[in-house]
């Protein structure tokens, strides 16, 4: 513990952890709090910024999130016209996928999201229509804030833009 | 490209926005050469006043396959004056011995589409 930090501000308890929520501002600055924390919990570095961009992908057969479905985005570099792969991973338990793009990343262009909806129907043992659905959309103005959906069953898709 | 049977792949484009069908719609339809791993264009069209293209493809060549329906909806929604979400919509579907006729739609608005296999 780094005491000579600590005692730079009247604080009152030894057990940091557990007692930092009960200062109010009266006894600590919110930077010194924020500061405090960041040293206390250096594996938790608070991500203050969410990704502009996220989806959410759900089973609409069975009503329930797909989770472990695999995606990826791109963006179209138009001078080579090619894309480029700006992320890839799966969707989580509740079929969402934080973390898609940071802020910096975001510029105005064409993106194309990619997700493996047949290997997700292989994996329930179904059938299904379409070996992969890829949305490709623009992004005029990365100061907003874009949710893009996929409502899925084995025949059929669906998808449009929300915030 | 008509052929005189009907095409044993349909489709229907509809502008679910103003509630019509949304003629004049480009579109193209391809079917993936598996061992190049590229799209062979196979027809070139566009909507009629019903929102359909006949003639898409003839029976004979709707061979088992990957292909893809590429819907020019940017260009649509530019021709009344809209903005839209998406430049285009791809739709890319597999083609199996046992299907005998597929009809695929599509449902559009500016900020959304949906697509389904129908018969």
């Amino acid at each position: 513990m780094r005491r000579s930090l600590l005692l730079a501000q009247p604080v009152r308890c030894w057990r940091m952890k557990d007692n930092l929520r009960l200062y109010s501002s009266a006894h600590m600055s919110a930077n010194r709090l924020q500061q405090l924390k960041s040293h206390i919990f250096p594996e938790n570095k608070i991500r203050v910024m969410a990704s502009p961009l996220t989806t959410h992908v759900l089973n609409t057969a069975k009503g329930v999130p797909v989770a472990n479905i695999a995606l990826s985005l791109h963006r179209l570099d138009h001078s080579t016209e090619t894309w480029l792969l700006i992320n890839a991973g799966h969707t989580n338990a509740d079929g969402r996928f934080p973390g898609l793009i940071t802020k910096q990343e975001f510029l105005c262009g064409v993106y194309k999201l990619r997700f493996e909806t047949a290997r997700y129907w292989e994996s329930m043992g179904e059938p299904s229509f379409y070996p992969y659905a890829e949305i490709v959309f623009t992004i005029s103005d990365p100061d907003q804030k874009y949710h893009i959906p996929l409502l899925l069953s084995q025949y059929s898709y669906s998808t449009y833009r929300g915030s | 490209m008509m052929t005189s049977e009907r095409s044993p792949l349909t489709t229907r484009v509809l502008n679910i926005s103003d509630g019509v069908p949304a003629a004049r719609v480009s579109l193209s339809l391809h079917r993936l050469d598996s061992q190049l791993k590229l799209w062979n264009m196979l027809n070139l069209g566009m909507t009629d006043e019903d929102g359909r293209c006949p003639g898409l493809i003839s029976r004979e060549a709707f061979l088992p396959g990957m292909y893809k329906l590429r819907f020019e909806t940017g260009a649509y929604w530019t021709s009344l004056e809209r903005d839209s979400f998406y430049p285009y919509a791809e739709v890319v579907f597999t083609v199996t011995d046992s299907m005998h006729n597929i009809h695929l739609p599509l449902l559009m608005s500016c900020y959304s589409y949906s697509t389904y296999m129908g018969s």
